[in-house]
């Protein structure tokens, strides 16, 4: 199970960078078409419709999937100055708590978040562009990686209550 | 409850969340959730969700994955280890000699990375054993080091003034074309201090032995002039209106990749390396930039920063006299949050109050990042502090007190924008619109 979810929280991850190569990728593209229709007018299509709207979504889809895999390597910021000097079962205690809170927040994120898609789809909502995107479609992404970052809460929680030691200081390896 | 009142509680509640260590991101999104509920009427849980969706996939927030992988590329290419090597020859006969390489070291670094932590660590790698073996007195080794990689923040492509420019709906190109003079001054006011401390005690500074003909000079530095000119590209290219900081950006990692390639040394796993700490910052800080959306449109709903505005404003408080008591609460904020958590704080809250009184928000943007540029280097939670640390072994405070000198610079410099606030507004203003 501990295994599955490492690897879950790490393919996610791993996608979040695929999309912001494509990112990369997409606006280098329209930036020679660009230069190109300038030189030979004509010879390709000048511009890749909608392409903000794409690198948008995939930036959405990057951030949002990458949020389990960064909690699990400590690459969301906190303040530990203050943690640092209370006594380990203290710390213990507050990392319990804060991540209690974490997963609340993150919870209620996740049902609105599920609303939102829902209302998308039943609505029919598209973007604006030349190429009408369903917003059900990246919304489903910035959910889906909601939902993986509460899991990783309540991962990094079960974690800390059998094994009884901080997380704090000691971020896994994904 | 009393509008001062609320904000207290607020300000207690977010205090508490930070100090128990819950993550920043999470800890704005707590207290703007509150807010919600208990001060006003409005849905808290659909404007969450519309907010996390609004604020996730903005063109101009596309830039800052980008100009971070761009960094971290460069990072890990050869140019980090050819930075000493390639800058010494050209500074060995100017007053203070080699602890130049510290301060135009870090400027080049900062122009790439736009990291002031990232800075420290790249450019002290090489520099502070180079240095410490020659005999350069220790205090002026790590305190050049320490305040010269505060650029890394202003000097753009800043990550920092991304963050403000999509925080404040300011344009990005003119906020990085901003950075530009002030970065430049405080580049001279820090060699000067090193030049002027150089022609006091000419005796702490160690003779250069050899010297270099002009050939020897260019062929040491062949590595950096790529990079160079890469920068000015960038800059160049945002500064004519060519292309916008995000294009910029993408091309800046094309080309960034290419150089690395080039040079030698660089391989598929370096790059996988470089991509996933791109991915992994990139995503800590656009979940920041979202719980402070979140927590502007909360104090939106209960209109408290609104207030706040009204109240400055009704006591008839003078720009400059707000910017002293908001350079002061910096100073403190600053001693114990990051750079970018002190910035989204303030545009959640304060920007009302400085608009209030008639602040340009694009200067203001550019003071907010030097304020915080000093708060790198103040102890306790001073990233560059404990970067140096780390590498050195050096104690935090023996660090800070080595800084200090540089701290009063900085402060020095947001004086100078202040009096002279064209040095922020000359290049934006001469910029095609």
């Amino acid at each position: 199970m501990r295994r599955f979810l490492n690897a879950t929280y790490k393919a996610a991850g791993m996608f979040s960078a695929f999309l912001i190569l494509a990112i990369c990728l997409l606006i280098s593209t329209q930036i020679v078409l660009n230069g190109m229709g300038r030189l030979m007018p004509g010879m390709l299509p000048s511009t890749i419709p909608s392409y903000a709207d794409f690198a948008g979504f995939m930036l959405a889809g990057a951030t949002f999937l990458a949020m389990a895999y960064t909690l699990r390597s400590g690459g969301h910021i906190r303040v530990n100055l203050v943690m640092q000097h209370l006594s380990p079962r203290l710390v213990i205690l507050a990392e319990g708590v804060t991540l209690l809170i974490a997963s609340a927040f993150v919870a209620f994120a996740l049902y609105f978040c599920g609303a939102l898609v829902w209302e998308s789809l039943h609505y029919g909502d598209v973007s604006n562009g030349i190429i009408p995107v369903p917003l059900w479609i990246p919304q489903l992404a910035m959910t889906f990686g909601m939902g993986l970052l509460l899991v990783a809460l309540l991962h990094t929680l079960f974690d800390l209550i059998t094994t009884g030691s901080s997380v704090l200081n000691t971020p896994d390896e994904v | 409850m009393a509008d001062p009142l609320i904000a207290l509680v607020l300000l207690g509640l977010l205090l508490l969340c930070l100090a128990a260590g819950l993550w920043v991101a999470i800890s704005l999104g707590v207290v703007a959730l509150v807010a919600l509920l208990a001060f006003s009427n409005a849905p808290a849980g659909l404007v969450l969700a519309t907010t996390l969706w609004g604020h996730s996939h903005s063109w101009a927030l596309t830039a800052l994955p980008l100009f971070i992988l761009m960094g971290e590329i460069l990072l890990r290419s050869r140019l980090s280890n050819d930075m000493f090597s390639g800058l010494a020859p050209w500074l060995g006969r100017a007053p203070g000699r080699l602890l130049h390489v510290n301060v135009f070291g870090c400027a080049i670094f900062a122009a790439v990375s736009g990291s002031s932590a990232a800075t420290a660590a790249t450019i002290g790698r090489m520099s502070v054993p180079e240095l410490t073996e020659r005999g350069y007195p220790q205090s002026l080794i790590l305190g050049t080091l320490a305040g010269s990689a505060t650029l890394g923040l202003l000097i753009p492509p800043s990550i920092i003034l991304i963050v403000y420019g999509v925080a404040t709906e300011q344009s990005i190109a003119r906020l990085f074309i901003a950075g530009v003079l002030p970065g430049v001054m405080l580049i001279t006011l820090f060699a000067g201090y090193v030049a002027v401390r150089a022609w006091m005690n000419p005796e702490l500074i160690p003779e250069e032995a050899r010297q270099f003909s002009f050939v020897e000079r260019i062929k040491a530095s062949r590595n950096l002039i790529p990079v160079a000119l890469l920068i000015i590209g960038v800059i160049g290219s945002i500064y004519t209106g060519l292309a916008s900081p995000t294009d910029a950006a993408a091309l800046g990692v094309v080309l960034a990749t290419l150089l690395a390639w080039l040079s030698g040394g660089f391989s598929w796993k370096l790059f996988m390396d470089a991509l996933l700490s791109a991915t992994r910052t990139s995503c800590m800080i656009a979940f920041i930039l979202l719980g402070a959306a979140y927590l502007s449109v909360a104090m939106g709903f209960t209109g408290l920063p609104r207030n706040l505005a009204t109240w400055i404003a009704d006591m008839n408080l003078s720009a400059p006299m707000l910017l002293f008591a908001l350079t002061i609460f910096f100073i403190i904020l600053g001693c114990f949050l990051d750079g970018i958590s002190v910035v989204v704080l303030t545009t959640s809250i304060i920007m009302p109050m400085i608009a209030a009184v008639g602040i340009d928000p694009l200067w203001f943007g550019i003071y907010l990042v030097v304020v915080v540029e000093m708060s790198q280097i103040t102890p306790p939670v001073g990233f560059n502090l404990f970067v140096i640390q780390g590498m050195t072994g050096i104690n935090i405070l023996e660090v800070a007190k080595a800084a200090f000198p540089f701290f009063l610079l900085l402060l020095l410099g947001v004086a100078l924008i202040a009096v002279f606030p064209q040095i922020v507004t000359y290049l934006p203003e001469l910029m095609s619109r």
